[in-house]
């Protein structure tokens, strides 16, 4: 397995401003969960639950000068922190970097992980989510 | 709303009580549409096979979900403020499904009452197939 480049740790790979949050999309993502108790943050008003944000999916998914050993991989973790809620109108950015490589070595042999960082913030400049992706490659 | 539950009324030790479900191919093209996953491991037997996998796979980001609709179902009028999971296993639709959770921690902190959780999905054979964790953040007294 070749020696891991980390000069890619911490280059933004994707910037994505989306279309204003639908309340449409909030009522379908909420009944393909089977979500039914409102939000805490809820009352009158429609608010996303908290996995929303897992929809903000930007234009890469992971940079595309990656070597070939880390673009195949396995889905091995996710962590978010969540900051304030998603409210229909709210338009969302998400920016993504890479946010650590490292290797692992287990019973199986090592492993090499890459975390895909997505931090995602409103039109008022608020966090909204922290997210980290954890990828495993053999 | 369900009334909300406050820091004296749950003790470390608390089993989260568990959602038991059977999810449907549908149900997971669904959720794989609405979540802005295209991935055709989660749209279809068929293109899961072309992709090297048994079947149909439910996204990691569904079992995450599910993990924040039990948290929300037991602990109505709380905050979620942190979700973690690990993937172990594949998980397919049409398998039964136990989501539980039981409480780790609880902590008062200056920026509100906390409760830590860990969480599990298993099939009903007890295949522990995702494990989490989270933190919740309990209303304040009033």
């Amino acid at each position: 397995m070749p020696e891991i480049d980390r000069s890619f740790i911490g280059e933004e790979f994707d910037h994505t401003v989306f279309d204003p949050v639908r309340s449409e999309d909030v009522l379908e993502y909420m009944a393909a969960t089977g979500e039914t108790q409102p939000s805490a943050h809820a009352g009158d008003e429609l608010v996303a639950p908290p996995t929303f944000v897992v929809r903000l999916r930007g234009r890469r998914f992971m940079p595309s000068n990656l070597p070939k050993d880390l673009r195949i991989g396995l889905d091995a973790g996710k962590d978010i922190a969540f900051g304030v809620p998603v409210r229909v109108g709210d338009v969302l950015t998400a920016s993504s970097t890479v946010h650590d490589i490292f290797e692992k070595t287990g019973r199986t042999g090592t492993m090499k992980f890459l975390v895909l960082r997505t931090v995602v913030t409103n039109q008022r400049d608020q966090q909204v989510a922290v997210m980290d992706q954890k990828m495993m490659f053999r | 709303m369900t009334d909300a539950i406050h820091f004296p009324d749950i003790d470390v030790g608390h089993d989260v009580p568990p959602l038991r479900l059977t999810l449907s191919s549908d149900q997971v093209r669904r959720y794989a549409v609405i979540a802005r996953m295209p991935g055709g491991r989660f749209m279809s037997d068929a293109e899961a096979r072309r992709e090297g996998l048994p079947g149909q796979i439910v996204p990691g980001n569904m079992s995450l979900a599910l993990f924040s609709r039990l948290l929300n179902e037991a602990f109505p009028g709380t905050n979620l403020q942190r979700l973690s999971a690990t993937f172990r296993g594949l998980v397919r639709p049409d398998v039964s499904l136990i989501i539980s959770g039981v409480v780790t921690e609880k902590h008062r902190t200056d920026h509100g009452d906390l409760l830590e959780c860990d969480l599990v999905l298993e099939s009903a054979e007890g295949d522990r197939l995702v494990t989490g964790t989270a933190s919740v953040q309990l209303p304040t007294a009033s």
